[in-house]
This record gives C-alpha cells, sequence and structure tokens, in this order.
C-alpha cells in the first residue's frame, strides 16, 4: 500500500460519502435548491398576486424584470446605501470582535467571564427584541440614551445617517460575541511554545501579532470575515423595526427590505425575486473576491 | 480546478439549467381558486374576522348572529377565527393561493378592496347583494367602497370617518374657539404650540395620508381622477399642491416639529392626543376608546373638519371595513347568507352599541345618531359627502409603495419642495397605473 | 508577561464594555417590571422603586400562549437535533473521504448561506402547499432545516477534521466496523461542535416569524410564540412596557439555552476553527 496516512482513501470511498451526505443533500435538494430554482424562474416571469391566485395568466418577460429593476433610480440608490451599510456593519464587528478577544487573554478570569456573559447575552437575544430595545433606549422622549449623552429631544431616525447609526450600533451589538468568542478560541489555541520562542527572540508585541499571530489566525479571520458579509448584507429585521419598514421616505432602506416590500407588499414577486438573484449574485461576487485574496498557496477548502 | 473557476462553472451551470427550464415552460406554481364549483348546503363555514384591541363585545354580537344563522341551517356550523389585522396580508394571500385553508367569509379593509378583486380572491355578488333588501339603504360611499368596475364584492360592515378633536381645557384657558376654517386650523395650532411649547398645537403624521388627504380634497385636489376607465394622478394639479402645502405646512417647531411628525402615523397622532401632547388631532370615530383610555377622558370634544371656506366640511375619507365571500368557496349560498347575517342592520347597530362602529345603512346611522351625541360631528361629514381612494386595483399597489407617505414625508423633511415631490409622487402613480391596465 | 498597570487598564476596560454590552438587557427587563407611569417618563431612572407584573401579566393573557410557546420549543428543539445529526454525517463525509465533486458540494454549501430567506417565502410556500403541510409545525420545522444545514455542515468540517486520523487508523486496527467509529468515537469527539452549531439553528429557529406568519394560516393552535408577542411589537401601539415584557419573555429560553451550553461553546467553537 503506497498510502498509509490517508485510511479513508485506501479503504475506498466509493459509495460511503454519499450514503452520509444523503440526508443533507435530500433535504437542501429538496427544500433549498429548489425553491432557489424557482426563484430564479420567478425573476424571468410577469408574477404578481393576481398569476399566483390563478386571476391572469402567468407570462414569460425574459429580462424584463430585471431591466425594470436596472432602471429603478430608487434601486441603485438602495443598493448603494446597502454596499456601504453592510460594508461599515462587516468593519466595525470585525474591529470590536477582533479587539475585544485580544483584551480577553490579557485579563483575569473574573472580569473575562463577565464580559463573556454579557456578549453571549447580546447574542442570543433575538433580533427582534434586540431592535425594539435599541429603538426604545435611544426613543427621543422615554430613552436614557439621549440624557446619558446630553440630547435633549434629539430623533434618531429622523435623519438618514443619525438612523443608519443607531441600526449599526444594533447589528454590531448582536452580531460581534461571534466574531469576539472565535477568535478568542482562536488565539487560545496558538501553542504557548510558539509565543514563548518568539518573545524569547525579543520580537516586539506588534511583531509577535504581525508575524506569528496573524498568520495562524487568518483561516478563523476568514471564516468569520464570509460570514460576516453574508449576514450583514441580508440584514433585515434591524432595518425593518428600527426604522419602521425603511425609514422617513424609505431613506434607510436596504435590498433585502427592499425586496420583501416589492414582493409582499406591493405582491410585485417577479421584481422581488429578481432583487433576490441580484442579491445573491453579489454576495456571490464579494465572497470570492474575499477568497481569492486571501487563498494561500495549496490551501484547499 | 481553481476554487473561482469551479464557482464559476458552477454557477453558469445553474444558471442554464434554470434558463432551459424556463424555455422548456415548467411554470412555477399557481392556483386555481375558482372553487370547484359545488355550493354545499351544510359542513362547516370558515369566518375570519379582525380581532380588535378589547375584541370581547364584538365576538359577543358575532356569536348571537352566528347562533341565529345555524339555527335557520341545519346540519351547518361556523367556525370563527379572529386574527390579529398585522398579520393579514400574509393571510389573506395565504388564503388565495392555498384555497384548502381558506375561510369561506372574511372582514377587509375597505381599501384593500380593489387590490383583492385583482388577485382574483373576492366573488362578485352583485346579483345576491341587489337582491337582498336592506341593501337599498347602503349608502353611497360605502357602497362604492365594495364596488369594483361596477360590480360589488361584499357588504359594508361598518364606516369610519375622521374628525378634528380638540381639548376643550386647552381651548378655554387660551380663549380659543373651534376653528371653521382650514386656515383657522392651522392659526389656532400655531397659538397653542406658541401658548404651551409642551404641546403639539395639531398632531399631524408625515405618514398620515388618511389625516392629510381632508386638506387636499378642501381645496380641490386629488388623489386621481378617472376618464374613461383610465386612471391618471392629480397629486400635481395646482388644487392638490396648495392643499399639500396647507399641510406640509404644519410641519415645523411651530406646531409639530419634522424631526417627531415627518415619521409619525395616524395612530401615532392620536396617541399624542390621548397622551395629553396635542391640542388638536385628526382622528376618526373608532378612536374613541383609545382617547378615551389616555389622560385626556373628558377634556376633549370633536367638531367636523372645517374646509376652506366657513362653513364648509373638509372632505373626509370614508375608511371602514367590508365583508365578503372569497372565490374559492365552496358553500357560495351559505357564505352569502352569513354575509348577510352579519352585515346586516340588526348586527350593525348592535355593533355600534357596543364597539362604536358607525353603521353603513343611512337610515340605520340616522337612527344611533340620534341617541349618541359623540357621533354627530361624524355623521355630519360623512353627510357633507366623504371620499373614497381611487377604486382600481393599482391603488393597492401605490398603497403598499407608501408613494403618498413619502411624497408627504419628503416635504416635512425639508427634502424636496412641493412641485418637486408632487410631480415624483404622480409619476410614480402614472407608472403603476399604466401598468396594470395593460 | 504583561505588567501589571497595563493588565489592570485591561481589565477595567473590560467591565466598561460588559456594563455597555449588557445594559440593553438591563434595561429591557427592568422597563418590564416598571409600573406604566413609570416606563413612558420623559425622566427616566435606571431603577424602579415600584416594580410590579402587570407588562407581564398582559402578555400572559394572551390566549394560549403556553401553546404557543410549547410549539416554539418543539420546532426548535426538532430543528437543532435533525440538524446536528444530518449535518454531523455530511461533515463526515467531505472531511474524511476524497471524492469527485466535493469541492463542488463545499462551495454549494457556502452559496446556500447566502440566499436570502426572506425572498425565498413563496417558492417555499407552494412547496409546502403541495406536500400538504401547510398550518403544520413540519411547515417550520423543514425550511429551517433548510436554512440551517449549510452554516452547519460548514463550521463542523474543523470538528471532524481536528480528530486525529491516527484515530480512525487505530479504531479499524481493533476491528471496529465503520458505523461504530462513527457514531462511538468519531460522535462524542465531535460533539462540543455540535453544541456550538445547535446554538445558531435554535437562534434563527426561535426568533422566526416571517415563516410563522406566513404558513400558519388557519389553524391558529399551531402558531408560534414570536405570533402571540407580534402584537406588542406592533409600531403603532405605543405599549412599550408590554413590548419589554414580551421581548423578555423572548429572550430568557435563548439566554438559558446560551447558559447552558456556555463552556462547550467557547471551546467549541475554537475547534471549528482549529487547522
Amino acid at each position: 500500500m503506497a498510502r498509509t496516512t490517508k485510511v479513508t482513501d485506501v479503504r475506498g470511498a466509493g459509495w460511503t460519502p454519499w450514503l452520509y451526505l444523503a440526508p443533507a443533500l435530500v433535504v437542501l435538494a429538496g427544500l433549498l435548491v429548489y425553491p432557489i430554482y424557482q426563484l430564479g424562474l420567478i425573476s424571468f416571469l410577469e408574477y404578481t398576486q393576481a398569476q399566483v391566485s390563478g386571476g391572469e395568466p402567468t407570462t414569460f418577460r425574459g429580462l424584463d424584470n430585471y431591466r425594470e429593476l436596472l432602471a429603478d433610480e430608487q434601486f441603485w440608490s438602495v443598493l448603494g446605501a446597502t454596499v456601504v451599510f453592510a460594508a461599515a456593519c462587516v468593519l466595525c464587528t470585525l474591529a470590536v470582535g477582533c479587539a475585544l478577544a485580544v483584551l480577553l487573554t490579557r485579563i483575569r478570569a473574573v472580569p473575562r467571564t463577565l464580559l463573556m456573559l454579557a456578549s453571549l447575552g447580546a447574542w442570543a437575544t433575538p433580533a427582534i427584541t434586540g431592535s425594539t430595545v435599541w429603538v426604545f433606549l435611544f426613543d427621543a422622549d422615554f430613552g436614557p440614551a439621549n440624557k446619558l449623552l446630553g440630547l435633549e429631544d434629539y430623533s434618531w431616525t429622523y435623519g438618514r445617517y443619525s438612523a443608519f447609526a443607531l441600526v449599526l450600533f444594533a447589528v454590531v451589538w448582536c452580531s460581534f460575541p461571534f466574531v469576539m468568542v472565535t477568535m478568542y478560541a482562536g488565539i487560545r489555541a496558538i501553542p504557548s511554545e510558539v509565543l514563548e520562542a518568539a518573545s524569547l527572540d525579543g520580537a516586539s508585541t506588534w511583531r509577535i501579532w504581525r508575524s506569528v499571530m496573524a498568520p495562524m489566525l487568518r483561516p478563523i479571520l476568514a471564516v468569520v470575515t464570509i460570514q460576516s458579509i453574508i449576514w450583514d448584507f441580508k440584514v433585515f429585521t434591524q432595518i425593518y423595526v428600527m426604522t419602521g419598514g425603511g425609514g422617513i421616505a424609505g431613506q434607510n432602506l436596504v435590498l433585502n427590505v427592499y425586496a420583501y416590500q416589492k414582493a409582499f407588499a406591493s405582491s410585485q414577486y417577479s421584481l422581488g425575486s429578481a432583487i433576490g438573484v441580484v442579491m445573491l449574485l453579489i454576495l456571490l461576487a464579494v465572497t470570492l473576491v474575499y477568497l481569492r485574496i486571501i487563498r494561500r498557496k495549496g490551501e484547499e477548502l | 480546478m481553481k476554487l473561482s473557476t469551479r464557482l464559476t462553472t458552477t454557477l453558469s451551470a445553474l444558471l442554464l439549467a434554470g434558463l432551459t427550464a424556463t424555455a422548456t415552460g415548467c411554470a412555477p406554481s399557481t392556483s386555481d381558486n375558482r372553487g370547484d364549483g359545488t355550493d354545499r348546503k351544510t359542513g362547516t363555514l370558515r369566518v375570519w374576522l379582525f380581532q380588535e384591541v378589547n375584541n370581547k363585545p364584538k365576538a359577543a354580537i358575532v356569536d348571537k348572529a352566528v347562533k341565529a344563522f345555524t339555527a335557520r341551517h341545519e346540519g351547518v356550523k361556523v367556525d370563527v377565527r379572529y386574527i390579529p389585522v398585522e398579520s393579514r396580508a400574509e393571510r389573506m394571500k395565504a388564503a388565495f393561493n392555498d384555497p384548502a385553508s381558506a375561510p369561506d367569509l372574511v372582514e377587509y379593509g375597505n381599501t384593500d378592496t380593489a387590490g383583492y378583486v385583482r388577485d382574483g380572491g373576492l366573488a362578485d355578488v352583485t346579483e345576491e347583494f341587489d337582491a337582498w333588501d336592506e341593501a337599498k339603504d347602503t349608502d353611497g360611499t360605502a357602497r362604492a367602497s365594495v364596488t369594483v368596475d361596477g360590480k360589488v364584492y361584499g357588504a359594508p360592515l361598518f364606516v369610519g370617518v375622521r374628525a378634528l378633536y380638540y381639548r376643550t381645557d386647552v381651548f378655554d384657558d387660551l380663549g380659543l374657539k373651534p376653528p371653521r376654517t382650514l386656515k383657522e386650523v392651522a392659526d389656532t395650532a400655531r397659538r397653542i404650540r406658541a401658548e404651551r411649547p409642551d404641546l403639539y398645537g395639531l398632531a399631524v403624521g408625515g405618514a398620515y395620508t388618511y389625516g392629510a388627504m381632508p386638506f387636499v380634497w378642501a381645496h380641490g385636489g386629488d388623489i386621481a381622477t378617472e376618464r374613461d376607465g383610465k386612471f391618471r394622478a392629480a397629486v400635481d394639479s395646482p388644487a392638490s399642491r396648495a392643499g399639500i402645502t396647507a399641510y406640509t405646512d404644519l410641519f415645523g417647531k411651530d406646531n409639530c416639529p419634522a424631526s417627531r411628525c415627518a415619521r409619525m402615523g395616524g395612530n401615532d397622532t392620536v396617541e399624542a392626543f390621548a397622551a395629553g401632547k396635542a391640542g388638536m388631532a385628526i382622528a376618526g370615530d373608532f378612536s374613541r376608546q383609545a382617547v378615551e383610555a389616555g389622560g385626556v377622558k373628558g377634556k376633549y370634544a370633536v367638531v367636523p373638519l372645517p374646509g376652506v371656506r366657513s362653513g364648509e366640511i373638509a372632505p373626509a375619507f370614508a375608511g371602514g371595513n367590508n365583508l365578503g365571500v372569497l372565490r374559492s368557496t365552496s358553500h357560495r349560498t351559505l357564505a352569502v347568507e352569513l354575509m348577510r347575517e352579519l352585515a346586516g342592520k340588526q348586527t350593525q347597530r348592535e355593533l355600534f352599541e357596543a364597539m362604536g362602529f358607525l353603521p353603513t345603512f343611512d337610515d340605520v346611522r340616522e337612527e344611533v345618531a340620534a341617541d349618541e351625541p359623540f357621533v354627530e360631528p361624524f355623521v355630519r361629514t360623512l353627510q357633507a359627502g366623504a371620499r373614497f381612494v381611487p377604486a382600481t386595483p393599482a391603488w393597492g399597489q401605490i398603497d403598499a409603495g407608501q408613494v403618498l407617505p413619502t411624497m408627504f414625508q419628503e416635504i416635512a423633511s425639508g427634502r424636496k419642495d412641493v412641485d418637486t415631490a408632487s410631480a415624483d409622487a404622480a409619476h410614480r402613480m402614472n407608472d403603476t397605473f399604466t401598468k396594470t391596465a395593460s | 508577561m504583561i505588567r501589571r498597570p497595563w493588565r489592570l487598564a485591561a481589565e477595567v476596560t473590560a467591565l466598561l464594555v460588559a456594563v455597555v454590552v449588557a445594559f440593553p438587557l438591563y434595561w429591557m427587563a427592568l422597563s418590564a417590571f416598571k409600573p406604566a407611569g413609570e416606563v413612558q417618563s420623559t425622566e427616566p431612572r435606571p431603577w424602579t422603586l415600584s416594580p410590579t407584573l402587570d407588562s407581564f401579566r398582559r402578555v400572559f393573557e394572551q390566549q394560549d400562549l403556553g401553546r404557543y410557546f410549547l410549539n416554539s420549543l418543539l420546532v426548535a428543539g426538532t430543528v437543532v437535533l435533525a440538524s446536528a445529526l444530518i449535518a454531523f454525517l455530511a461533515a463526515t463525509a467531505v472531511t474524511r473521504f476524497r471524492f469527485r465533486f466535493r469541492t463542488t458540494l463545499l462551495i454549494m454549501f457556502l452559496v446556500a448561506q447566502m440566499v436570502p430567506i426572506e425572498a425565498l417565502t413563496i417558492p417555499m410556500f407552494f412547496l409546502m402547499r403541495d406536500a400538504g403541510l401547510l398550518n403544520t409545525l413540519g411547515s417550520l420545522v423543514l425550511p429551517h432545516l433548510a436554512f440551517s444545514l449549510p452554516f452547519a455542515i460548514w463550521m463542523l468540517r474543523g470538528f471532524v477534521r481536528a480528530v486525529p486520523e491516527s484515530l480512525e487508523e487505530q479504531a479499524y486496527l481493533d476491528g471496529a466496523s465503520r458505523t461504530r467509529f462513527l457514531w462511538q468515537i468519531l460522535f462524542p469527539l465531535v460533539f462540543p461542535g455540535l453544541t456550538a452549531v445547535s446554538v445558531f439553528s435554535f437562534i434563527s429557529t426561535w426568533n422566526d416569524f416571517l415563516f410563522a406568519k406566513s404558513f400558519i394560516i388557519s389553524a391558529t393552535e399551531n402558531s408560534t410564540l414570536p405570533m402571540a408577542l407580534l402584537v406588542f411589537f406592533d409600531t403603532d401601539t405605543p405599549d412599550w412596557g408590554g413590548v419589554m415584557a414580551a421581548s423578555t419573555v423572548m429572550t430568557i429560553p435563548v439566554l438559558v439555552f446560551f447558559v447552558l451550553v456556555q463552556r462547550r461553546l467557547v471551546s467549541g467553537l475554537g475547534g471549528a476553527v482549529k487547522d
């Protein structure tokens, strides 16, 4: 036998992996791939409630839905807002999460446990309740935040940027714990001998971070970054709840909420689907670019 | 294979599969809810009604009417469910899409009529409605609210109409009199705000379309006009713009600061009034309970919202709910009969007594108004001529697309001037009118 | 290694951050216990001298609340168990075997996470209708299972990979069958990872109100907790006390779940990312 290290290979994979994969594939094919296929299909049709309930025949529109979407000024402004907002959320979440992860490794057990518990609490809070609480905290009349900040009567949801900022707080609040806990676990997993050896060589803290820890943490960072991008780009509940479905005159709309309003409120399922497809493609492109940037030679999935 | 290449291949394969499938005509699901054509005379009738904040009195009256109905029909059971208003959109859509879980009879907001009809959800009951002896007393606006293209799709259950609530204690203190013109409304509002800086003069909301429209109608403007069955937006006409200006001028530090009021909807303004934070508010007959529950009980009165000239009443929006039979029902005759029972004069009379819902029959309304002075200003407003949203399926989309609230909010918050905002709104509306007409 | 004043400063910072992070939760619980007059007071105070259960009473007066609660637990529990098992098998397949289309599958699992769930509600609705599942709890379990799986598989790979191959070799040399190895050796070793993954499935399922709103149409007895509490979240209702009490009721079960799995979660996520 040539390769004894790869036991599984030797035993001949054959059908076994497919057997193990079968339940997952059945579920995903039926409940995810098929609906996604339908989503794509609907985006090429004229498909409003009238078609759905059989009031009017379904017609094929080709790329007309996409054309209509791309010609819509609001779509572009919503798209721009979504990209910028998601990027801001991802950056803030990563920065806060990583900083706190490093902080966690530098402190004793009691403060560490307290910070950990508080973060888990934020993580555990359902998005709808979290959003509501944040709105309440910053309520112009009854919220304590304005009192603390000395901003009497300031309405956060009125201005476009302040409303986005408020939503950003809430998003970062509930999503940084994932980054923090994961990064913390990652840092802890670095063998202490490696770090000791480096510091014996007289490397500065910054240098140790740059040349020893960062490379070892890169795969973890990749995972949390991709996850954050995926989650923040699709943010829905926070915007929907905190800005009352998109803010004054739709100023705080993001793509997901926009798609929902098109699909549900206006029953224009085909336009909503087209937006969904566009979102999917953008996410794919972003992730692809990102994967290429971080990909090391020979690294595999 | 490189990661990126793989990804691209996978993707293009998926896309290709999608396109070919489309070309071969594999259409997505639709549902045929014309019903199976049967009209059974026994079995269970399913009814969905809206859940009110205090639902018990409503349920008691409905139970009584249902009992009378089942007593007349052997082997018929009625299953009434109360659904929260805020989940109605999803539920109604689900009901149209899955006749198996759909009810036979539903309560629905009258602004949804045209949209539901276009969706193919409601049954045309013109014949049965006209054959109903009580229907001749139905008032014109109420009838219009169940009518699309000349066909009747249900029976009006109650009308809701808005008028001007004001604080009697504040008015007495400041020596103010109920305003007689819209201009006086604005002046009074500013007086109140100037003298009592912790109060809004008149609570207005950027998302409160039905509070804003009377200003537009009073100035001779309109949402849209119909000609030969075709609708055209009218919000950018000079008269409409005058009305829009009159309303949006009320957003400001001297009455209702835009930073607070631009995002408010109808209920927010009512709530502000009920909490004692406003000198006046435009609220419905149905808001009485909410106002009484707040801190201003016994300290308010109601007058019709005045028009441009003294003695006029600004046309109000005729809101309210209807009952309709679903097209997918397999108990059509029974459902129609139950509809008549629940929307009939007797039930409406009782609903008024218990819930304050204004009857849709002229005679019943006059009769109850005589006993209950509170409804007098609302009945007068109705008699002066209430208005309704454009009776076209496009309205559902315009409403859901928040075209009008967006326009009012844009102006109130100073993002756009009246001309630009109303022109944009008109443009979006005309787009929708043309698209839905084709 | 770290000098004392620095550590002290770090600890003070950590405590301050903890306070800020916990504050919204504290305020939520506090407002739920405040009497109505104090919740909507223009002079908000961070304590209350007259705590009351009035707001909670309004929440619990909701008809059938207990039933909705159980429904929610049942749905979330089923999704957690099923997704853990299925994902475990799938993760084993993609990490411990080499076969054709492996990378393609992995990419598909990643792509699957990018689908905006909200946009899928309509196709999902028809699927559930055609399967005759509308109005049943199954119509909530299945979609959530599908949405939880890709992430679960993606995260679990790290744990399965972390189990040394020598262990597997040894097991087979000792005469263990593949099934025995899978369930009696690999499964217990991967268990912490499964816990970490369960957290995600649990949260997303527990929080859902979109599917509950769309798929449970006529059978109100199969509604879930968020549906009963949604009444309080109506933006037009200014009953902040009720909203906060409802939020507290909804958050507590998740918090309990988190505290239960806390240790495993931290060690678990560490495993997920080990190379």
